[in-house]
């Protein structure tokens, strides 16, 4: 589905991913992990386009030169230089981390809001469906986004995400700062929405151990370089990594 | 009930006035000081189009709105496009933009007392023994009409809830597939027919004069300020406040106090509130 090819992002002189080839098969869930500044939310930005957009701006204002090398393939294709609104409309949606809601509209606005990309059956049934998935939001709709506690507004991200129709969906740290028990709740959520809508998902976070009994596949990440990866079996019995990520 | 009757007029032009400044800054976060010089031009257009091609009064109006709008988003697709972000390049190419329209205007040969459109409606009536003319009470309720419009817009639409996601977070609304540069050129593109259209509706009510462009500007950016800006709502009221200060000041001082009002009104604003009545996200961020 996706398939990543020696990614290299500089912010100015500072390497910030260092040759990262990364690949996403069709309904697989791909784990990436790594601690703070590991390069992880610099790599979903670059899959999802979002740092074309970053270093444009950066460009036009005179600010830090970003340059990003590598190539990237999605459906036998090549989006390297799509923009980002190009790349969602393809199917390639990021939930980014810490969620960035719309915090002055209503619940039901932001979901109408990531509804964008969708036809009017496709918003009907797709709004049915986050709502069946996370409950809670049902009776949040009213809401003001910002006035959320951070489990329900990490539950929004994903349903909007999930409102502009992903085909790859890239979850940024879904869990950072929640409770066990939300935790819990959304990775049991993150694997019915692959299971149930068949899509990819690729999902980062610091710690692995809450995330891992649903990725098939996952990548190790240190100062921006892929150091390690395996399927899930495989990494669990490594000992380096259950002593550094899992927290044995 | 003058004050009344008159500063409900006079804060309805306001709201009109600063509406199309306040939904471009809201969406896209550009000062636009081509503001005034657009509602000038939609002016001229109206007129070209009436006096000179002798067309339909309410076709001259829509044609120019149209031609306004088309103007706006080709200032932002080919110029404002490349200082995006940078505000003070922004204020500075805009500005010299309507800089260049107006006094490109003068320099052709547009100026006097001679260039006048008909009010919509001739005749007046009395409401509490104070003369109202017709045309300023279609106003009022046209100006209502647009912020029921704009409201309904804004909250129903696909494009209209774009825009908001954009206003509020430009790199999520991107993230989901929302185009933030195509947005911004629609954003632009309404601004700019919002100052054309409160243009045609104020423009009969006197003559179309170059000056007009730099007190809309002015005006526009005392109540978006006041109002906070990005907050079109904010705008809407403090049009309120502002349009009925300056009438009380018109029948207490003297007319030509007016414009101090509002330049009053941004010194005040800057020195007790400076994110203005409702500055973006204010209480949120407390909370957090």
């Amino acid at each position: 589905m996706l398939e990543a090819t020696g990614l290299m992002v500089f912010y100015e002189n500072m390497l910030a991913l260092n040759n990262v080839s990364l690949q996403c098969g069709d309904n697989e869930i791909v784990g990436v992990f790594g601690a703070n500044s590991a390069g992880k939310s610099t790599l979903m930005y670059t899959l999802s386009g979002i740092m074309e957009d970053i270093r444009k701006k950066e460009d036009m204002a005179g600010g830090e030169r970003i340059t990003v090398l590598g190539r990237i393939r999605y459906l036998g294709e090549d989006i390297t230089n799509l923009k980002p609104s190009s790349r969602a409309r393809k199917g390639i949606v990021l939930c980014p981390e810490r969620r960035r809601i719309f915090s002055e509209s209503t619940v039901m606005e932001n979901l109408r809001i990531g509804a964008y990309l969708a036809t009017p059956a496709q918003t009907r049934e797709t709004l049915d469906y986050v709502f069946k998935v996370f409950p809670a939001l049902q009776t949040l709709r009213k809401r003001i986004g910002g006035f959320l506690s951070g489990g329900e507004q990490q539950m929004l991200a994903i349903a909007r995400a999930l409102m502009a129709q992903p085909r790859l969906l890239l979850l940024d740290e879904p869990l950072m700062g929640l409770s066990p028990l939300i935790q819990a709740m959304l990775v049991r959520a993150t694997s019915e929405i692959r299971r149930e809508k068949s899509i990819s998902i690729i999902v980062t976070e610091q710690y692995a151990r809450p995330v891992l009994p649903i990725v098939d596949y996952a990548f190790i990440l240190e100062n921006g370089a892929a150091v390690l990866e395996g399927g899930r079996e495989e990494l669990l019995s490594n000992p380096d990594v259950r002593s550094a990520y899992f927290g044995v | 009930m003058e004050i009344l009757i008159y500063g409900l007029i006079n804060s309805v032009n306001l709201a009109l006035i600063a509406l199309g400044f306040a939904l471009v800054y809201g969406i896209s976060r550009l000062p636009n000081f081509a503001h005034g010089a657009l509602y000038v031009v939609s002016g001229f257009i109206t007129w070209t189009f009436l006096r000179r091609l002798e067309l339909n009064y309410l076709l001259s109006i829509v044609l120019a709105l149209v031609i306004v709008g088309i103007v706006g988003a080709l200032i932002y697709r080919f110029v404002l496009i490349r200082v995006r972000g940078m505000a003070i390049s922004e204020i500075i190419a805009s500005y010299a933009i309507g800089l260049a329209i107006l006094e490109g205007f003068r320099w052709c040969g547009f100026k006097g007392l001679t260039y006048t459109l008909p009010v919509f409606v001739p005749g007046s009536v009395l409401i509490f023994g104070i003369p109202v003319d017709y045309h300023r009470m279609l106003v009022v309720g046209i100006g209502a009409a647009i912020v029921a419009f704009l409201w309904f817009f804004t909250h129903y639409t696909r494009i209209g809830l774009a825009l908001r996601g954009m206003a509020q977070d430009e790199r999520a609304a991107l993230m989901l597939g929302i185009d933030s540069d195509l947005m911004a050129v629609v954003a632009m593109a309404f601004g700019s027919a919002l100052a054309g259209l409160a243009a045609v509706l104020l423009l009969p009510l006197g003559n179309i004069v170059v000056e007009a462009g730099y007190n809309i500007l002015v005006l526009a950016i005392s109540v978006c300020i006041v109002g906070g800006l990005g907050s079109w709502m904010g705008a809407v009221l403090a049009a309120f406040l502002i349009g009925f200060a300056q009438i009380l000041t018109v029948v207490y001082l003297g007319a030509h106090y007016q414009m101090v009002v509002a330049l009053l009104a941004i010194i005040l604003t800057l020195i007790v509130r400076p994110s203005g009545l409702f500055g973006r996200q204010k209480e949120l961020e407390e909370r957090v």
